[in-house]
Order: structure tokens, then C-alpha cells, then sequence
């Protein structure tokens, strides 16, 4: 059995309308434990939807979504299944409790219930596994974007959810806050064995995840590596999706009748494979 | 320009009155406060002064900061104290036409100056060595009685909490927008009082639909973090009431056995 399922989930923000709008039509989706999934799309697909429907958030209009085996629309389960998924949203500004950042990240375990050194242990460790431990004592809105969306992080991590659903949490950051918070979570799920599911709409991002699932009008469009996915560019820009940059250069470059072998999903892989065509066709 | 605007001015600093538990410190400011108003003669009032200054020098901050919290009511204590001057009874000392001004005016004037002073400066000592948070959290422990009652103290004091993290970044927000209506030609500075209420409706507004949306994601993000209530809830720092509070205990009770000995035995002032 996955981590977690979706079967079937059909959802819907207001299914009393005459005719109601399905933010989701009939999604299945299977995620492993120590996945890093990518969920891509373009706005409006339902992606939001999905980060909600992860933790329980929101319960599907028909279908079934599973965590760990239960189901999320059993109000008996709620707080079972958001201590296995964590959610991080979009704003930084607004997810963050308490006046003080050790006291934020504090904030999950004592609604848990945790005995008070076992917090402190956990939150010194989630604050060092987000290299956030130096600012345990400063004040949220004096940290930049960045380091906020890491505090919000490592509040998930001192709950120990095994999980965390990331809602575009770099949307909001400049480019170094969104390398900052890419290093973080990739660390994460390589070091710690954390499930990631990260839902952006930066190609670059998503390219580092290990699995890539594209959704297109409330349903799934593909899902693989990130290789298999962005290398049928011409598939995704029929869904008006992007690639990333580098493989968008490339495709073009092949489409004007440059003979390029393969599609490189990063700059290094774009540069070695343009020395590589140099070396076979030195300039005259 | 509103970022300036500190609530519960405090100054961290490592002294023992930034160690001492905040439910202890916040009964002892109520005490001193009484203490002040029930002084009878300057004999006891000498004692509340001499509490007060001592959780000041305990405090190990700069005096200067202490005159600055005075600073904005110094108009009010000199208003006050030169009213009563002139509202003693008794024999006058001095009459010029309605006027005349007593001993009783003069003495009376001085211990109500001494009082609102000493009554600041109590306060001041709790507002610079207590974080909000501390505050925040002794206001809950010394209510929680009243929770039986079914009072919502947990829900009134996660309510502080809240508002105490989201007051710089509603500042924040509100320059944002100011600047913004005023790069549209909104003019802020001009005009009589009814005029420029009027200008702050272009400001207003924003603010409160940005405000729910925040209220909104933010209820998200406790939920996700299993908020649920009060119930079954733990807190990471635990207040402890340590020996520096059994000292400080000790303190208070010598101060208020010889504060009201002094009150009974020495004839009033007043």
C-alpha cells in the first residue's frame, strides 16, 4: 500500500450550484514514503486543491484519499492523518504564529501534546535542520522571506509528520529564498528520508524533484521522472505548459534544424551538450 | 515611520528581574500599585517608593529609559498637581483673589505627582523585563482558575499571541499601502479634520480585506498544525518558580508587614 492514495477524487468548491465546477475530475495519484514529487500545472488546475485534500484540509466531493491507510473524510482521523502530512503554504507572513521563531516552530508539537523537553529537543533539531537555530530567538517579521518559509518548515519538521506538502512556497521569495528553501527541502528528503511534495509552478524546481506529475484541468497529464515528462516538450506545450528553460532553448534550437542530440533538463546539461556538438562540428 | 511603534517596550538584558517568573512580576506591579494608592502618609508611601525603585535597580536598565516612558504624561502630572494645590482644605497660606492654596493643597499636590510617577515606572518595570510572550503566557496561568467558569482564557490569551505577532506586519502593510494611495494622488496631509478621516478610507479598506485574507490562511496553517483548542495541550517553556521568586516573595511581604504598620502607627498627612 502507497503512503498515500487518491482514487477517483472528484472535488468540487460548491457542489449545491446548478452546475458545479469540478476543481478535480477523477484523480489518481499514488505516493510513495521518501518520494520527492513535483506537482505541476498551470493556475487553476487544481493543484491548490490537491495540497489540501493531502492533509485533510479539504475532504474530496466523491472518491477517497488515503494516508497511511486512513481516510481523511472520517472526522475521527483528522488529527491522525495532519500528523503524518504537514502542509507549508504560499505566504510566509501568514503561517507563522507566534511572536518568537523558537515559539513558532513550538506551536505543532504542543498542540500534540508533547512533553516540554521533548519540544525543546525537537525544536532545537528542526531549527538546526533548517539552519534556522542561530535565529531561535528573533522575531518573524524581521527575517527575510526566505528564512520565514524555513521557520514554517521546520515547524512541520518538530511535528514529525514524515510528510510535507509544500502550496508554491517560493512564489513569494526572491531568487535567493527560493534557493534557499529548494536546498532545504531537498535535504530533507535525502537526508532524512522525508516524503516531499512540492507544487510550483518554477520548471527549474521541479526538475530536481525525483518524479515529476502534471495536471491539466483537474486531472492527471503525465507522471514520471523528470527526464521522461519534459523530454515530450511538444505534449506539455499543447497543454500550454512550460519546460525549463534549458530544454525549451534546445527544443527550439532542434526545431530550426540544428542537428542537438538529447534534451538537457539544466544548464550544465545544456553546456555539455552544446561542447559535445562543437567538438563533432569544430567552426570553420 | 509606523514601524517605530513598539508595543510592550522590552529590553532584554540578563538581570534578575528579567529571570523572575512573569506571573510573579505582574502580581507584584498590581501590588505595588496598590500599595501606592492605599498610602496613608509619607512615612508609607516612603516604603512603596523604596519597592519601586528596587525592582528598577534590579531591572539593571538605563535610567534614561525609565525618564522616557515618563515623558509623554508629564503634562498630565503637572496639570494634576497643580490643580490639587489649590484644592486643600484648611487654613490657606497664600490667597490671591479666588485662589488660596493650603498646606493640605500642597502636600496632597506632591503625593499625587509621586503616585502617577511611581505608578508608571511599576508598570514600566513589568512592560521592559517581561517579553510579550511571558506576558501573554502569566496572564493565562493566572487566570486559568477561571476557566472552570467557562471563561475562554486559553482562546483570550492565543488571541494576544496573534495580535502581538501580526501588529508589525499589519505596520508594515499599512506603509505599503500608504505609499501606494499616495503614488495614486491620494492626499493624506491636507485639509481639515473631516477631510483627512476621509482620506483614511482608501487605506482602511485595503487593510481589512487583506487583514481576513491573512486571519483566513493563517486559520489553515493551525489547523494543519493540529490546533485544537486548549485541551490536551502542552508548552515547551514551562514557567518555574524559582528561588530569585521565593527571595522576591520575601521581599514584598517584609515591605507590605512594614507598610501597614507604618500606615496605622504614623498620623495621616493627609
Amino acid at each position: 500500500m502507497s503512503f498515500i492514495e487518491l482514487k477517483n477524487v472528484h472535488y468540487s468548491y460548491d457542489p449545491a450550484a446548478v452546475d458545479p465546477v469540478e476543481a478535480l475530475r477523477g484523480l489518481d495519484l499514488r505516493i510513495e514514503a521518501g518520494e520527492f514529487v513535483a506537482l505541476l500545472g498551470h493556475n487553476g488546475c487544481g493543484k491548490s486543491t490537491v495540497a489540501k485534500l493531502l492533509n485533510g484540509m479539504l475532504v474530496p466531493t466523491s472518491g477517497q484519499v488515503l494516508v497511511d491507510g486512513l481516510d481523511t473524510a472520517l472526522e475521527s482521523n483528522q488529527l491522525d492523518v495532519r500528523r503524518r502530512v504537514g502542509l507549508v503554504l504560499q505566504n510566509p507572513d501568514n503561517q507563522l504564529v507566534a511572536g518568537v521563531v523558537e515559539e513558532d516552530v513550538a506551536f505543532g508539537p504542543e498542540n500534540l501534546g508533547v512533553p516540554p523537553e521533548e519540544i525543546r529537543r525537537r525544536v532545537d533539531e528542526a531549527l538546526h535542520a533548517v539552519n534556522m537555530y542561530e535565529y531561535r530567538a528573533s522575531a518573524p517579521h524581521k527575517l527575510s522571506g526566505g528564512q520565514k518559509q524555513r521557520v514554517a518548515i521546520a515547524g512541520v519538521l518538530a511535528m514529525q509528520t514524515g510528510c510535507i506538502v509544500l502550496d508554491e512556497p517560493t512564489a513569494m521569495l526572491d531568487p535567493r529564498g527560493r534557493e534557499e528553501v529548494m536546498e532545504t527541502i531537498l535535504r530533507l528528503n535525502r537526508e532524512k528520508g522525508v516524503t516531499i511534495v512540492l507544487i510550483t509552478h518554477y520548471m527549474d524546481e521541479a526538475v530536481r524533484a525525483g518524479r515529476v506529475v502534471v495536471m491539466d484541468e483537474g486531472a492527471l497529464l503525465t507522471d514520471g521522472t523528470p527526464r521522461t515528462v519534459f523530454s515530450d516538450v511538444e505534449h506539455l506545450k499543447r497543454h500550454d505548459l512550460d519546460v525549463p528553460q534549458a530544454t525549451e532553448l534546445v527544443y527550439r534550437l532542434v526545431a530550426a534544424g540544428v542537428p542537438l542530440g538529447g534534451m538537457p533538463l539544466n544548464a550544465q546539461e545544456c553546456v555539455a551538450l552544446f561542447e559535445a556538438y562543437f567538438r563533432e562540428h569544430p567552426r570553420t | 515611520m509606523l514601524s517605530d511603534v513598539t508595543l510592550g517596550q522590552y529590553f532584554p538584558a540578563p538581570s534578575f528581574m528579567h529571570a523572575a517568573d512573569p506571573r510573579l512580576k505582574l502580581v507584584l506591579t498590581v501590588f505595588a500599585i496598590v500599595l501606592l494608592f492605599s498610602a496613608g502618609n509619607f512615612a508609607a508611601l516612603a516604603v512603596a517608593v523604596a519597592f519601586v525603585a528596587g525592582g528598577i535597580l534590579l531591572s539593571k536598565i538605563p535610567f534614561k529609559l525609565y525618564l522616557k516612558a515618563l515623558k509623554p504624561i508629564v503634562i498630565l502630572i503637572v496639570f494634576t498637581s497643580v490643580l490639587n494645590i489649590f484644592y486643600g482644605p484648611g487654613e490657606p497660606l497664600v490667597r490671591f483673589g479666588i485662589f488660596r492654596i493650603t498646606r493640605a493643597g500642597l502636600l496632597n499636590s506632591v503625593f499625587v505627582a509621586v503616585r502617577i510617577v511611581l505608578l508608571i515606572l511599576a508598570s514600566s518595570v513589568l512592560t521592559f523585563t517581561t517579553s510579550p510572550t511571558q506576558l501573554t503566557d502569566a496572564i493565562e496561568r493566572l487566570l486559568k482558575p477561571l476557566a472552570k467558569l467557562h471563561v475562554p482564557v486559553h482562546e483570550f490569551a492565543m488571541m494576544m499571541t496573534i495580535a502581538l505577532r501580526f501588529v508589525p506586519t499589519l505596520l508594515e502593510e499599512t506603509d505599503k499601502i500608504m505609499s501606494a494611495q499616495k503614488a495614486r494622488g491620494a492626499d493624506m496631509e491636507s485639509g481639515g479634520i473631516v477631510q483627512r478621516v476621509r482620506a483614511l478610507t482608501p487605506i482602511l479598506i485595503p487593510l481589512f480585506v487583506s487583514a481576513f485574507r491573512r486571519a483566513f490562511d493563517l486559520a489553515t496553517a493551525m489547523e494543519s498544525r493540529c490546533y485544537h483548542g486548549g485541551d490536551g495541550r502542552t508548552k515547551m517553556k514551562v514557567l518555574h518558580f524559582g528561588g530569585g521568586d521565593w527571595l522576591l516573595t520575601g521581599a514584598a511581604v517584609t515591605v507590605l508587614a512594614v507598610f501597614i504598620a507604618l500606615n496605622l502607627l504614623v498620623p495621616g498627612t493627609l
